[in-house]
């Protein structure tokens, strides 16, 4: 299979030497979501804007298609759609203006941007309002329609930098299901990054953790969950008394690595994987030796615990801290230039 | 050709904008009323004097400052073409644009034209008003049209000085103090509104090289005389060259600022 993207040992370090990118390298196969998980100022923004050419790397070499962005910048830009962090849409303009226009940039004949644009619009559920101007969309409409306008060229590659960024639960939900519509109807090739776990679960077939301009992690996301440790089965039984052969022979489950007991009376089974599976071997066993169970529950390791295990820090503390902070916004300013 | 398409297309965003803020047409639309019937007609009393009359060149002060209001308009017009770039950067536009396949030159060059197109709209409309309040153009419907021309030259030159200092200033409001600070001198140490006979002699030089004199000169001399070519080429040579080099600069500053 063809790489969509090949990034290798790329290298941006801004002027005044914060080293925004450092030596990361990674590949996008055809038609695959590939989800750039970290927190602000990690590096994120500054990959996407080298990868399609709005910045010029410090070293490395990026191939989009097989192209190579520094010698053919007219060639990738015309393969690939790219909706910013900001959503990019002149609110003066109509929904239609504003995708015409994008339409225009690329150079496409009237009749394309009229067949090409109806479908985009109906797609992403815009076409009665595009005769509105923008300032009366929604936020999450906004998105779409800058979203829609990515797409208007009918670009190989898409990518969405923060793509749900302060938008509600509500409406973040339902631009995953456009970006998920997009691949399964359009065999689309994404590339998106975002600060939010759910976000990079959900959608993407692989993630990558990036932290401090480098990539700590790349798998699939349940590879990475499983990497990590297993599942965590929690039992409470109805009594205290007459336990301990129930707990002897739950070790000797196969896959139990740890069984202890927790303050608040609850017991925690660590398992290697597939916890779900045990659960029931679990009940039979307890009902084997006359013991009843209350509750028990099953939970997976989340990517939150990939990051915290990769990282070190949660998402939320790597965007708190002070260091992180300056450098956010040294990033961003350098960015916006 | 998609060079002068991609030209055409950032024009047309700034024009489609324009033309549907109704604020931004009335205000076109009233402003030169204001300052033709208002000022014109208060500083008429003056042109009764005969030395005042030959200072000015004509009997009426209304037709000398006519030029001068053409030229102050679409210096303010197209003085302010910068903030579209800075407002462009804010909301990620430049960049949307600049991840497009267009030219990158075209972006300013386009927001020049724009400027160029409103400021042309807007001198047909000081013309209309003039002659209305009883102004003659002494060089005919051609001379209109070239002085509307001459002002469209004109306006590139300040919208391309403003864009390419939006290129560098990060903030509209820096922008609009850093316009307004030189567009006021430029307009009056310039012999738009006043003849130079009536200035002293050091302000009098400093008008001699301004550019509003030099733009001056040609739409004044198709006002109130007619066709002379002697005593325009100057003042157009002048305009059209400042107007080259200054779209050549915003494009310059233009890309020495986004290729990082």
């Amino acid at each position: 299979m063809n790489a969509a993207v090949e990034v290798e040992n790329l290298v941006k370090v801004y002027k005044g030497g914060v080293r925004a990118v450092d030596g990361i390298s990674f590949s996008i196969k055809e038609r695959e979501i590939f989800g750039f998980l970290g927190p602000n100022g990690a590096g994120k923004s500054t990959t996407i804007k080298c990868v399609i050419g709005l910045l010029r790397p410090t070293s490395g070499t990026i191939r989009v298609l097989g192209a190579d962005v520094r010698r053919d910048p007219g060639v990738v830009k015309r393969s690939i759609g790219y909706a910013a962090q900001e959503t990019a849409v002149d609110d003066r303009l109509t929904g239609w203006e504003n995708l015409y226009l994008q339409g225009r940039f690329y150079h496409l004949s009237r009749a394309e941007i009229r067949r090409r644009g109806e479908e985009v619009l109906k797609l992403f559920g815009l076409w009665e309002r595009r005769n509105d101007t923008a300032d009366t969309y929604s936020g999450g409409m906004l998105k779409r329609l800058d979203i829609a306008c990515a797409l208007i060229h009918r670009p190989k590659i898409l990518f969405l930098d923060e793509p749900t960024l302060g938008l509600d639960v509500q409406t973040r939900k339902t631009i995953w299901e456009y970006i998920e519509a997009l691949r399964a109807e359009h065999e689309m090739t994404i590339f998106l990054t975002t600060h939010y776990m759910e976000e990079a679960d959900v959608l993407s077939d692989r993630v990558a953790i990036i932290d401090r301009g480098r990539i700590v992690a790349l798998d699939r996301p349940g590879a990475l969950k499983a990497a990590i440790g297993g599942d965590l089965i929690t039992v409470r039984f109805s009594s205290g008394d007459g336990l301990e052969p129930v707990l002897a022979a739950l070790r000797d489950l196969p896959g139990v690595r740890e069984v202890k007991l927790a303050p608040d009376g609850i017991y925690r089974i660590v398992v290697e994987r597939d916890g779900d599976r045990l659960i029931p071997r679990i009940v039979r066993l307890a009902g084997e030796h006359g013991i009843g169970i209350h509750s028990i529950r099953l939970k997976r390791p989340t990517l939150d615990d990939v990051y915290l295990h990769y990282t070190g820090r949660e998402i939320r503390e790597a965007e708190g801290s002070r260091e992180e902070h300056i450098r956010t916004r040294v990033m961003s300013w350098r960015i916006r230039r | 050709m998609t060079f002068l398409s991609d030209i055409w297309y950032v024009a047309w965003r700034e024009l489609v904008k324009f033309f549907r803020s109704k604020v931004r047409v009335t205000v076109t639309l009233i402003q030169p009323l204001l300052w033709l019937g208002l000022m014109g007609n208060v500083l008429q009393g003056f042109a009764k004097a005969p030395y005042v009359q030959w200072m000015l060149g004509t009997k009426s002060y209304l037709a000398f400052m006519t030029p001068g209001i053409i030229l102050m308009t679409v210096l303010f017009g197209g003085v302010f073409s910068g903030i579209s770039i800075i407002w462009d950067r804010r909301i990620g536009y430049l960049e949307k644009m600049m991840a497009a396949p267009i030219s990158r030159g075209a972006i300013p060059l386009g927001k020049m034209l724009a400027a160029a197109i409103q400021g042309g709209i807007q001198v047909l409309i000081i013309v209309l008003i003039a002659t209305a309040l009883g102004v003659r153009f002494a060089a005919g419907p051609a001379g209109v049209l070239l002085i509307i021309l001459i002002a469209m030259v004109f306006s590139t030159i300040l919208s391309g000085f403003s864009l390419a200092m939006a290129v560098r200033i990060k903030t509209q409001e820096t922008l609009m103090a850093l316009v307004n600070f030189l567009t006021m001198p430029l307009m009056f140490t310039s012999n738009a509104l006043f003849p130079r006979a009536a200035m002293p002699s050091w302000l009098s030089a400093i008008a001699r090289v301004n550019p509003v004199t030099h733009a001056v000169a040609p739409i004044r001399e198709l006002t109130l005389h007619g066709w002379n070519w002697g005593a325009m080429y100057i003042g157009i040579a002048v305009i059209v060259g400042l107007a080259l080099g200054m779209a050549l600069f915003a494009q310059w500053m233009f890309h020495r600022a986004t290729v990082e």
